[in-house]
């Protein structure tokens, strides 16, 4: 059944340069290809995914490996919906590369499935991390769409066209989407850990980098309100941005292991 | 002084310390925290172990500095609340007053406007009409999410600090079988303990029944690692587990037994001199083909073939015994029969104000929901005319504009 792990990061990467070369080249039968290709990854993503599940006995989101499968599956079908309502190309020029990369970092973390320790079992911790996912995903999503508006700016586009001012809209969307459930994962964070430790905060690495993201975000939607972040700046901050989700989603694991250093 | 209450409430100030809230959690994460002063020479060197505890950067959480900019983002977060809620309440009224005035932005023929029309109350728009104005509005609750999500913040920074101050905690090892009574004489009976469930699956799990002081009120429960017990303001988590070695002692002069549970290294003797000396107890062992012993020294799960290390003390000399459960060993004038262990709980005893933690749960939902009401509950209205129409809100309508731009082009081809 890994074939069909393996199987989508290679249709995930096959999106990805096929939608590329489409929005490039201006040919929309490549952009079609992409989407389709994108499509039925995603649909062998989500049948893995299940395996897992049934496989484990479990939500398949308690290891490493797990959560960024759950984060780049999160990344696609973000970009599939949001493509379905939007109908526009750069959403996917976004989330392909964001699902690609994100799954095939997954592939180097141990795989096999493993008994989960008791204190993983908990609906709060089904919450916690299942939230993360998205959060993760509507963010990196966010930055990838930053990287899709400096090169628009690059290539000479005005920040006053209207796709211009929609790309800055979605960053400004997702960053607020993955800022509400950041909220909602430090919450769960914080009641599962009164239940399983009896203490709601104890200022381990991964929670207090989750903390140092949340409150970047929150310092960024009151300078988008203060100083008028938008345009360039906004997409220069979710870039940024992302460094330090990344740093919380996985770096902190490798360099600062704590209570979390499970999901190592 | 108004310069300095304007600033003190200011979302620049606000801003400030969050910067350095931020600072302060980078140093704490990358610094280890609450170590021994001499851990710190060792990691970073004599001058920078300095610097950082002359800094309290070993603890930045409980210093001074971190303590006083939480009470500081406190005063901003009231202060900022105090002056903004007049303006918020306000703000519905003031959101239709411009609408009613505003002029037409965009111009439509009168079949567009109908389209419009149709549109806004398909997607739930309101209807008010004002002197021949329609004016469709949405979402005016959305006004107080910022209000709600600053409320919020502040009551997490005062319940959770609360919370904390207010609870006592006390970790507890409880034999299965025996009570355990409280300061308040409430007592926590632990009728039996186990490692692993029936398929053999890790589950570290406490049968336990707790009692009133007064013996009105009785509760029993299964506790497990999230699952903890609640009853009348305590909290009991399935905090640890340890594995006794039990031994069955039997005087043959006098023929009384009793059986004793040995967590840690002890001498057992009736005289002061002769006995049985208790080293450890061991999970199992690996038998190799020439007969030697290896101990296994540790496991996360039950005992599977335990074995006790002891010596035994006999007129002066001692001599190392491996021992194993059912074996009966005779020193002088007592036997000792060595028992299956015995597997017990550590517990967690918490007390906390039930209304405390009922208010941080509710204070947690307050946010989520005024999180909610910030970013989709956008307060919007939308003032049509047989002209075209106006969309009046405190933030973009991006995504309005790009679905009536839809609609409309849909109507055009
Ligand atoms: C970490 C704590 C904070 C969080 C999570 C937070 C959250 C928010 C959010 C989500 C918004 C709405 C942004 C948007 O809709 O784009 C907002 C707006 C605002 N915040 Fe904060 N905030 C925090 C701290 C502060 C502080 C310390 C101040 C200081 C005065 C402040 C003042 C404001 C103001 C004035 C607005 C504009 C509200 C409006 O236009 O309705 N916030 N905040």
């Amino acid at each position: 059944m890994e074939i069909l792990f393996f199987a989508s990061i290679v249709g995930y990467f096959a999106a990805t340069v096929l939608q590329a070369a489409g929005v490039t080249l201006r040919k929309d039968a490549l952009c079609r290809v992409a989407r389709i290709i994108f499509a039925l990854s995603f649909v062998l993503h989500t049948g893995f995914t299940i395996w897992r599940g049934v496989a484990a006995g479990r939500i398949p989101l308690a290891n490493q490996f797990e959560f960024a499968s759950g984060f780049a599956w999160s990344a696609a079908i973000m970009g599939l919906v949001l493509y379905a309502r939007l109908k526009q190309e750069w959403v996917l020029m976004a989330s392909m590369p964001v699902a690609f990369l994100v799954l095939s970092y997954a592939a180097f973390q141990p795989m096999e499935i493993k008994e989960l320790m008791p204190a993983l079992r908990s609906t709060w911790f089904a919450l916690h991390i299942g939230s993360a996912t998205f959060s993760y995903a509507a963010f990196a999503i966010s930055g990838g769409l930053g990287v899709h508006y400096l090169l628009q700016l690059k290539k000479g586009h005005a920040e006053k066209e209207s796709r211009m001012v929609q790309t800055d809209y979605m960053i400004y969307r997702l960053i607020c989407l993955g800022f509400l459930l950041l909220t909602v994962v430090i919450l769960s964070g914080a009641i599962w850990a009164e239940q399983a430790w009896s203490r709601w905060w104890s200022w381990d690495p991964k929670e207090t980098w989750a903390l140092i993201t949340w409150i970047l975000y929150a310092i960024f939607l009151h300078q988008r309100i203060r100083m008028k972040w938008q345009g360039k700046r906004m997409a220069w901050f979710a870039i940024i941005a992302v460094i330090c989700v990344l740093f919380t989603f996985a770096g902190v694991n490798k360099l600062l292991p704590g209570l979390h250093s499970y999901a190592v | 002084m108004k310069k300095i209450i304007r600033f003190l409430r200011s979302m620049q100030f606000g801003m400030i310390l969050l910067v350095l809230v931020i600072a302060c959690s980078v140093a704490g994460s990358l610094i280890v925290q609450q170590r021994e002063p001499m851990e710190y020479v060792n990691r970073y060197g004599e001058g920078a172990a300095r610097v950082i505890l002359a800094l309290q950067l070993n603890d930045v959480f409980s210093s001074v500095y971190f303590l006083v900019l939480m009470a500081a983002l406190c005063l901003n977060l009231t202060l900022c609340s105090i002056v903004r809620l007049p303006r918020t309440v306000k703000a519905t009224a003031q959101l239709l007053s411009r609408a009613e005035s505003a002029p037409v932005e965009h111009e439509l023929a009168p079949q567009q406007v109908e389209k419009v029309s149709t549109y806004l109350k398909q997607n739930h728009y309101r209807l008010r009409e004002k002197d021949g104005r329609k004016i469709y509005v949405k979402n005016l609750i959305g006004f107080y999410g910022s209000f709600f999500t600053h409320l919020s913040f502040l009551l997490i920074l005062v319940v959770g600090a609360l919370a904390v101050v207010t609870a006592t905690v006390t970790d507890q090892t409880v034999m299965p079988g025996e009570t355990l009574t409280l300061d308040d004489d409430t007592t926590i009976t632990v009728e039996s303990f186990q490692i692993e469930d029936d398929t053999g699956l890790l589950d570290y799990a406490s049968k336990i029944v707790m009692r009133s002081a007064d013996g009105m009120k009785e509760a029993a429960r299964e506790i497990r690692v999230n699952e903890p017990m609640s009853f009348e303001g305590y909290k009991v988590y399935q905090q640890t587990y340890g594995t006794a070695g039990s031994v069955e002692i039997h005087n043959l002069v006098n023929g009384a037994s009793e059986v004793m549970h040995l967590t840690e290294s002890c001498f057992l003797t009736l005289d002061g001199v002769d006995g049985l000396f208790f080293q450890a107890l061991y999970p199992g062992y690996v038998k190799a083909e020439d007969g030697t012993v290896t101990l296994i020294t540790s496991t996360s799960g039950a005992y599977s073939d335990p074995v006790y290390d002891v010596l035994s003390v006999a007129e002066g000399s001692m001599s190392p015994v491996l021992a194993f459960p059912g074996e009966t060993l005779t020193i002088g004038d007592v036997s000792f029969t060595f028992l299956e262990p015995t597997s017990y709980p550590g517990l967690r005893i918490k007390h906390v104000s039930t209304a405390v933690l009922g208010a941080l749960y509710a204070v947690f939902a307050l946010m989520v929901a005024g999180l909610y009401l910030c970013f989709f509950m956008v307060p919007t209205a939308v003032a049509v005319t047989e002209n075209g129409y106006t969309i009046v809100s405190p933030k973009p309508s991006t995504g309005l504009i790009i679905g009536l731009n839809a609609c409309l082009e849909e109507e055009e081809t």
